[in-house]
């Protein structure tokens, strides 16, 4: 018995071991022209978007164009779009060695670890092979770059986050478009004296209220103290943290966001705006077919519009640096890269940026123009003109940026700041010990 | 035991559940129990740490005991949903003349719902903003003043999360203690009835004794799945806010599945199978001696 | 887990109570029996509600559901949500696999239970007590911690992305249960029942086929529809093992309703649900009765 229980003990380690460490890539990352006969099969994406979506529409069209000249082609399209489930699949796919030739990712802790071993073909090279690299948006590669500026995702999107907001509700509060994120909660409290919600915002999925803590801090600072701070080489105790944390403490106070915010969804913080009931609200690009197009409820129609992140007194970056995300990027798997994945890639990512900008989005690129919907609003054609006047700084969201446990914790620790269940010394010291015990197995 | 089985035969019934219950279950958990001796974050080396994960957990994680406390509070709300509401209908149940299987039926119903509906019909309820059934009928009857955000609170979050899985299979649980209540000899009801028992004492003396061995298992069975109760708490509030209502399990699927930390999640699991292996051994030392005594 | 001897009055068929009453107590009782009536009124409400409500979303227009109160009545019906659901997911290919996927780890889950159980409650043998011991100690074990050990090993057997991939880990840990069930059960049946089939020549098989598996039948029905509801709306296991869309179960199904960046379609989502847990719904329905007859003779011991 106890020898059998030995054996079993030995076997369950190595059966894990070997998944562990046992591959070795076929391809080099940096290789990526390979040679050889190209021989069609199906390869598979694994990705992280909505089912019916303009990237998955138009990369399944393409596919079944690809295939009409290389019969036996296919691409098997795997979607979850509720990110939470997408990233316990792919952790788990990666532990297995398992990850198809394509995988959706951010750029995090986790993913530069893969990008480390060579498990992810570089995607500077290829997009530079493929002639592709320089009709990029700057900001849309660097926000998919690690931070020693290693590129490893391809990104298919490309957004900018504004505060939209509601005219008559700002009028009739006496309220003007913050000039300075510290104008902020004085134009909280003013709203609430008028009896409207100031912001609405969707604390159920975390990133959102995230997005406020990294603000001040690129203000005051610009981008790198996030990267010290994840490396617990800055504090939140250091200025710029602390500018954070006590303007958070006074969005909270002011009583910015609607009461139950923490469990409000995305649905309904949207309707909120929508609706009439709340006066800002801070969204992407992504958005606009449904805040600036006649989809949007007629009640509201003509009183919305858009202002950019403020600035502050002595900031150091300008006010068109600002969110410029471009989205969950597309990584490509140096396993089971060959010249199919070569070849198709090479097919599909020249041809991928036109056709959507045609769906009346922001492509990733610069060489093609956004078709703007017919039913669109003025407010359209304004939100997508800013992305042709951006700076060259962008705030990184810190969602992508701490290593997960830390994350995790500093989105617990900002909903109880901004419900006042913490004070703002608590939150600092919590923060700040969280980073330094967890962020060192992650940046090594 | 049959007198005609022969060793084959033993062999033959046993060994395919064995096989597959070994290699679908027991290998798995077994590997997972390694793992807790390890450093391993699912695509680097595995380090062997020796018992580092398990002296983290127990002293260096406040995490880890909040989330344990929480689980508690969870699990009181649970049981007392769960059997205190099972006890009641079924009672009220046996006075029932027509209509028992109707209403066996009906109240068996939340069960065949999926916890994601569930979730969601449970965040509606809760809300403040749009209005929810809760504050409304708050509001109805005049108790303006505990109007709240139920999931957003605090103090009321753990409460909230663990009302919809109490209620979720208060039927089950009910089905099978309304069946021990049927089972009660009638004579000895009776017989109290003429000694001129009350309600109460009938319950206390007669039924309840009688039913014992039901109720034990019932609570164990009520006990290890609201120690292991998952999905309704990581659905509606995913822990939040803050810790409030982060249980043992939700804590491990993060520290596994967003942490990355697959050797610290086996060793928050391996507490959960203890905890619950010593909650059993509690109900039934507890429940046993009174039923001696 | 603990075992008792059964209470001898249980293994009768269950009398139906006459609780006739004493005389001098009728005016109380009545009041009592209209209060206890009114309480279960209450209390049935409670339970059918949500099944009610999640009806009643899936037929009101997106606007309606938005802006007003998600609790009065519908301002206007529509079945827009369904068309909307059916155009969006792949609702009919998502039930057929859920359908192969309950069903095939039902007949595992009943077939390894019943064997099971037949070897430890009726058979016997020296270690009967420690293997017993061994499969109820899966009731107690979180699932999730297995998703990482068992992905890998499938992965090199080559299960991923196989409706076996989905019904092995389901019914492994469904099979606690059904072994506590069917043992419970296999308690009830009077040993003299065996003995005397023994004494006619009967081998262990013969007992099973012909004894055994006939009796259960209740007991099959109850362990099929408590996994059914399990395994009907698991996510986790079919999240984690499937890749393809035409192997994506129901409750993989209902994320393709999510939106960039966690935005949902509620309405459709819940026309979704309704369609798909109508059909369990049904089984349910028609199977209700056999299955509380079961789960009260299965687990009306200790």
């Amino acid at each position: 018995m106890k020898r059998m229980l030995k054996t079993a003990a030995v076997a369950a380690v190595a059966a894990i071991a070997l998944a562990g460490c046992g591959s070795s890539p076929s391809s080099s990352p940096t290789n990526v022209s390979p040679t050889g006969q190209i021989v069609p099969r199906q390869i598979s994406w694994l990705l992280s978007r909505p089912a019916d979506g303009s990237v998955i529409t138009i990369m399944k069209k393409l596919a079944d164009d690809y295939a009409k000249d290389h019969p036996g082609f296919s691409l098997n399209l795997i979607t979850t779009p509720d990110r939470p489930s997408y990233i316990q699949k792919y952790e788990t796919l990666a532990a297995a060695d398992k990850l198809p030739e394509l995988f959706d990712t951010d750029a995090t802790p986790f993913a530069q670890q893969l990008a480390k071993q060579g498990k992810m073909m570089d995607a500077g090279k290829l997009l530079k092979d493929l002639g592709l690299y320089d009709s990029f948006r700057p900001a849309a590669l660097d926000y998919q770059r690690f931070d020693d500026g290693s590129l490893y995702m391809v990104p298919m999107q490309f957004e900018l986050e504004f505060f939209w907001y509601n005219k008559s509700l700002f009028q009739k509060a006496g309220v003007s478009v913050p000039a300075s994120l510290d104008d902020l909660p004085a134009a909280c409290t003013a709203l609430r004296k008028a009896g409207i919600t100031p912001i609405a915002l969707d604390g159920q999925d975390q990133w959102p209220l995230e997005r406020y803590v990294s603000y001040q801090p690129f203000r005051a600072a610009g981008p790198d103290y996030v990267t010290s701070l994840k490396k617990a080489q800055a504090k939140f105790s250091d200025a710029p943290g602390q500018k954070a944390v006590t303007w958070l403490d006074a969005l909270g106070k002011a009583k910015c966001f609607s009461d139950g915010f923490s469990s409000q969804g995305y649905s309904d913080a949207q309707n909120a705006f929508t609706s009439g009931q709340a006066a800002m609200y801070n969204i992407g690009t992504w958005e606009l077919s449904s805040l600036a197009t006649d989809k949007l409820n007629p009640s509201v129609r003509n009183d919305i519009d858009f202002f950019t992140l403020p600035t502050t007194a002595g900031s150091v970056t300008k006010a068109n640096e600002f969110v410029s995300p471009s989205g969950i990027g597309m990584a490509v798997n140096s396993k089971t890269y060959d010249p199919l994945v070569a070849d198709f890639l090479k097919f599909a990512l020249p041809k991928y940026a036109a056709q959507y900008a045609a769906t009346g989005a922001l492509a990733p690129t610069t060489n093609v123009q956004t078709t703007i919907p017919a039913n669109a609003t003025p407010l359209y054609k304004k939100a997508l003109d800013k992305a042709t006047d951006l700076g060259t700084k962008q705030i990184m969201p810190w969602d992508t940026q701490l290593d997960p446990t830390s994350n995790t914790r500093l989105q617990q620790e900002l909903t109880l700041l901004v419900q006042g269940n913490t004070s703002p010394a608590d939150f600092t010291s919590t923060m700040d010990s969280t980073i330094a015990q967890n962020a060192p197995k992650f940046f090594k | 035991m049959l007198p005609t089985r022969s060793r084959l035969s033993v062999l033959v019934f046993l060994l395919p559940p064995l096989v597959v219950y070994g290699a679908a279950v027991l290998f798995p958990i077994l590997q997972s129990l390694v793992l807790s001796f390890f450093s391993w974050n699912g695509i680097g080396d595995m380090e062997f740490v020796g018992l580092a994960n398990y002296v983290h957990m127990l002293t260096h994680d406040d995490v880890f005991w909040r989330s344990f406390l929480n689980s508690l509070g969870y699990l009181a709300i649970c049981l007392v949903l769960q059997l205190g509401g099972a006890l009641l209908v079924a009672s009220l149940l046996l006075s029932l003349r027509r209509g028992r299987e109707l209403v066996k039926t009906l109240y068996l119903l939340p069960a065949v719902i999926s916890t994601v509906a569930i979730a969601f019909l449970f965040e509606r309820i809760y809300s403040l903003d749009p209005v929810g059934l809760l504050n409304q009928v708050l509001s109805w009857l005049g108790l303006g003043a505990l109007e709240r955000p139920w999931l957003s609170d605090v103090n009321t979050v753990l409460a909230a999360v663990s009302a919809p899985e109490g209620w979720r299979f208060t039927g089950l649980y009910m089905l099978i203690i309304y069946a021990a209540l049927l089972a009660v000899p009638r004579e000895l009801e009776e017989a109290a009835i003429l000694d001129g028992a009350s309600r109460w004492q009938l319950f206390t003396k007669i039924r309840f004794p009688y039913i014992r061995p039901v109720w034990i298992t019932t609570t164990i069975m009520a006990t290890t799945y609201g120690l292991r109760g998952f999905d309704i708490p990581y659905l509606m509030t995913n822990g939040g806010p803050g810790q409030s209502s982060e249980l043992v399990t939700t804590y491990m699927y993060k520290t596994a599945f967003t942490s990355t930390d697959y050797g610290y999640a086996s060793t928050i699991s391996v507490f959960i199978v203890a905890e619950c292996l010593i909650a059993v051994g509690l109900i039934v030392m507890l429940l046993r001696r009174k039923g001696e005594a | 887990m603990i075992t008792h001897p059964a209470p001898a009055a249980v293994r009768t068929a269950a009398p139906q109570p006459s609780h006739a009453p004493a005389r001098r107590r009728r005016p109380r009782l009545t009041l009592h029996r209209t209060l206890s009536r009114a309480i279960i009124v209450v209390i049935v409400v409670a339970q059918v509600y949500p099944l009610a409500w999640l009806f009643l979303t899936s037929l009101r227009t997106e606007q309606d559901f938005a802006a007003g109160n998600p609790f009065a009545l519908p301002s206007a019906l529509t079945l827009d949500n369904f068309s909307r659901a059916f155009a969006t997911g792949n609702l009919g290919l998502n039930i057929l696999n859920s359908f192969i996927v309950t069903m095939g780890a039902n007949v595992l889950i009943v077939v390894l239970g019943m064997m099971a159980a037949y070897a430890i409650q009726v058979l016997g043998f020296r270690l009967s007590k420690l293997v017993r011991g061994v499969f109820l100690m899966g009731i107690i074990v979180p699932v999730q911690i297995a998703l990482v050990p068992l992905f890998i090993d499938y992965s090199k057997v080559g299960l991923l992305d196989t409706y076996q991939s989905m019904i092995v880990p389901l019914a492994g840990f469904a099979l606690p249960m059904s072994v506590y069930l069917f043992s419970s059960f296999f308690e009830y049946i009077p040993r003299e029942t065996y003995e005397a089939a023994s004494l006619d020549g009967a081998g262990p098989y013969r007992i099973f086929g012909l004894i055994t598996l006939p009796l259960s039948l209740n007991t099959v029905v109850t362990v099929v529809l408590v996994n059914s509801i399990f395994i009907w709306n698991d996510f986790i296991f079919a999240n984690t093992f499937v890749l393809t869309e035409g192997l994506k179960t129901i409750p993989l199904g209902l994320q393709n309703y999510i939106g960039a960046m966690g935005k949902t379609d509620w309405t459709a989502t819940f026309a979704a649900v309704c369609v798909t847990v109508t059909p369990l719904l049904l089984v349910f329905l028609v199977l209700n009765k056999a299955m509380i007859q079961g789960l009260e003779a299965g687990a009306s011991k200790g």
